[in-house]
């Protein structure tokens, strides 16, 4: 692939279309935290009947889940490549004006229910997954602790302590996408059943919390660097009591892995997943310059003229073609029913967030002291795009995870 | 109730436009998209099927290389099927040829009610359904702000400039709606994707028994010439030295406006 079909290029100006009627005049209320974004992620839903394929999808998956069949094979419903185009181009149009509305939505559906469909029983299924997917619910995903974020899984201290047939969960998360306003928390804590284990070796299990239960605090959004549109907080729990029903899987057992792998289960989604925001945002920041450039005289002619100019303008699109190649790569592979290595996705979203960086900064370079002003927009994407290059594991992160897969190859 | 929407599909407005130096119409060479102007009537067509409880939308639309990107955008909003005609012989086709064409195709559908915008958005001579009417035999109401369908009568709001007439007519009839009647609706991901495998035919003028009668051979107009619109005169500054007022009144009087 190396453009979009012809029924991808009528997702995208039908996407296209309503980010301009519908995202673009609001996107100074979602930056200055007036407006959280989900009545308008909700829009979104159910403006392209997405929430109508939630719910068809969500029953293939419960059936699949009861008769005990294998996942379908991921190019099934996906044609020519149908189905990861339907998720990425929104997210590549939404990122030309708001990636935090990305965000918050990623967080909710693809982490949140997710983790959620792929690990619950079907009653667990049943009770939160088809909220969540339909976006009735928002959902957090909380495994990051203040004291561990790269080292999220080790250095947990969250704890879930056996009492009878329950459990007491403690515990503090930050830098939770949704966390305000969360209505359905994925809880990640190590096991405490009473052995000497050290904490750092210990099980990890994967709970579902919902707001309001006595012991779960959610804080206010944090006032932060960029994205002010996906609202990001604390989750504090102190002896918070659930029984098994809450636990996912329903059992302590690691069949088919447990909380440890549970959380690695999305990484190559959520690092595809950034590489097309990071697409879209190069997209914007690109044609905003190319325009400025024209448009910006100086000494009598348009600063286009310059070959410092030039220079910038040229690599924007040196970016722009590398990720958005990165991009159709994954969406073939995902129309074939293959999916990326972990280094794979670990070097894609390292190549992408580091671009989007560059990228917008030099925007906001060659817009000079405009670009510095919130008028002009770049200088909003500068500070969002900032952020891929720290979630989603960090840009040293994706570098160990690219050696480690080199380094481990049999020489 | 089977309802007929004529759709034009029309170079994309926000892209540069240029006219042929030679014959003097606009380039069409790139993709074209539904006239934004039309996706009103097919909303509207859409909500009388549902309300009448069943039938089916057909577009119809005459466009140069096969063009179908417009419709397919008309088909995924929820229309069954198109007709579109396109054919070498149609080129330097005038309001009148346009409208004889789509008079055809429609009589393949005997509709009961024929839907058209009040203009286009990149000719809008505003001519080309009336003339279909006409053609059909079919009354037609033009300017509807409001249109309902009962026991066999269409009845329309009609817009005036004081306000709106109410007026109606017996089916099968022609209307053309205004901009902002309804809110067309965005095309759903799964709209997009059956709107591939819908039915698209495609007719010549052959097809059509036109043969002669349409595109250049059947023109009664032709564009002589093209030339740029007169660049605006500067106005006329009065600077007020305590007779301004007089000046204005006076300049008023000229125009014959007091
Ligand atoms: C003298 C003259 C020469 C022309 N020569 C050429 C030429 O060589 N090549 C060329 O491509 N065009 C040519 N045109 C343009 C022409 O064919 C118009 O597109 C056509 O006459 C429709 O007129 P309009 O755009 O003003 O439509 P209007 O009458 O303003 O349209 C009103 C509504 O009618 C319907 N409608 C109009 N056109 C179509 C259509 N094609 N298919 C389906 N529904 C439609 C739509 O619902 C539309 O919203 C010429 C026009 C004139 C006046
Ligand atoms: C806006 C936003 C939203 C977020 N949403 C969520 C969410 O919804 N759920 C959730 O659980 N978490 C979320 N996070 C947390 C995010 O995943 C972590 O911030 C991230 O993993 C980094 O962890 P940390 O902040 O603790 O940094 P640290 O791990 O403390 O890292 C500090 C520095 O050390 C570097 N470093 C770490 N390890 C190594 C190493 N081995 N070698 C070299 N350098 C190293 C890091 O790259 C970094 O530069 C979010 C964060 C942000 C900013």
């Amino acid at each position: 692939m190396f453009e979009w079909s012809e029924t991808q290029e009528a997702v995208r100006d039908a996407v296209r279309k309503f980010v301009e009627a519908e995202v673009k005049p609001k996107v100074d209320e979602l930056e200055h935290g007036d407006l959280p974004p989900y009545d308008i992620i909700r829009k979104i839903y159910s403006t392209f009947g997405m929430d109508q394929m939630a719910r068809e999808s969500f029953k293939r998956a419960l059936e699949r889940k009861v008769s005990g069949e294998a996942p379908a094979d991921r190019s099934e419903a996906r044609g020519d490549g149908g189905a990861a185009g339907m998720t990425l181009i929104p997210i590549i149009e939404l990122c030309h004006y708001c990636p935090g509305i990305v965000t918050a939505m990623g967080v909710s559906i693809g982490l949140t229910a997710g983790t959620v469909m792929k690990r619950g029983t079907p009653a667990q299924m049943e009770r939160w997954g088809l909220d969540l997917l339909t976006l009735e619910k928002i959902g957090a995903w909380a495994i990051t602790e203040p004291g561990s974020g790269s080292d999220a899984l080790g250095g947990m201290k969250s704890s879930a302590r056996r009492d009878g047939d329950e459990y007491i969960l403690n515990g503090n998360k930050t830098f939770i996408t949704n966390g305000p306003y969360a209505d359905t928390i994925v809880f990640y804590a190590k096991l405490d059943d009473g052995s000497d284990t050290p904490v750092r070796d210990r099980q990890v299990l994967t709970f579902v919390l919902d707001r309001g239960m006595e012991g779960l605090e959610q804080s206010e959004p944090f006032r932060k660097m960029g994205l002010h549109s996906s609202p990001t907080g604390e989750i504090f729990l102190s002896d918070v009591r659930v029984g098994r029903d809450r636990l996912l899987g329903e059992t302590e057992e690691e069949t088919g892995g447990g909380g440890r792998e549970s959380a690695k289960d999305n990484f190559v989604t959520e690092r595809a997943g950034v590489a097309a925001m990071s697409l879209g945002l190069i997209e914007e920041c690109l044609s905003l310059s190319v325009a400025y450039a024209r448009d910006r005289e100086l000494w009598g002619k348009p600063i286009a003229d310059f070959q410092l100019i030039q220079l910038k303008l040229a690599r924007m699109e040196v970016a722009r073609l590398n990720v958005q190649n990165l991009v159709f790569r994954h969406i073939e592979m995902m129309a074939a029913g293959k999916t990326l290595t972990l280094a794979e996705a670990s070097a894609m979203k390292l190549y992408s967030a580091q671009a989007a960086s560059e990228v917008a900064m030099d925007a906001v370079q060659l817009f000079g002291g405009n670009g510095y002003m919130a008028e002009f927009r770049v200088e909003q994407l500068a500070r969002d795009a900032k952020v891929f290059q720290i979630y989603a594991g960090t840009d040293e992160i994706q570098v160990t995870h690219i050696a480690r897969d080199l380094l481990s190859r049999p020489s | 109730m089977n309802v007929v929407v004529c759709v034009k599909q029309i170079p994309d407005p926000a892209a540069p436009q240029a006219l042929d130096p030679q014959t003097h119409n606009l380039v069409r060479e790139g993709k074209l998209i539904l006239d934004d102007s039309d996706s009103y009537g097919v909303e509207m067509a859409l909500q009388l099927a549902e309300q009448a409880g069943g039938g089916e939308v057909t577009i119809v639309s005459m466009a140069p290389n096969g063009e179908t990107s417009g419709l397919r955008t008309a088909l995924a909003m929820g229309a069954a099927k198109a007709i579109l005609i396109s054919d070498e012989a149609l080129r330097g086709s005038d309001a009148l040829s346009t409208a004889k064409v789509l008079a055809k195709a429609i009589e393949r559908v005997s509709p009961d009610l024929v839907l058209a915008a009040t203009e286009s958005t990149d000719g809008y001579t505003g001519t080309t359904p009336v003339q279909v009417a006409e053609l059909l035999g079919l009354p037609s109401i033009t300017f509807a702000k409001k249109v309902s369908i009962a026991g066999g009568k269409v009845t329309v709001e009609r817009q005036t400039e004081a306000g709106y007439d109410e007026v109606e007519c017996p089916l099968p009839a022609v209307v053309t709606v205004t901009a902002g009647v309804v809110e067309p609706r965005y095309p759903s991901f799964k709209g997009i994707m059956a709107a591939k495998s819908k039915p698209v035919d495609q007719l010549t003028v052959a097809d059509l028994g036109l043969e002669g009668q349409v595109g250049s051979a059947g023109a009664r107009q032709a564009i002589t010439d093209v030339a740029d619109a007169d660049t605006r005169q500067s106005g006329e500054i009065v600077v007020d030295e305590g007779d301004a007022h007089e000046r204005v009144v006076q300049f008023l009087e000229q125009l014959k406006l007091v």
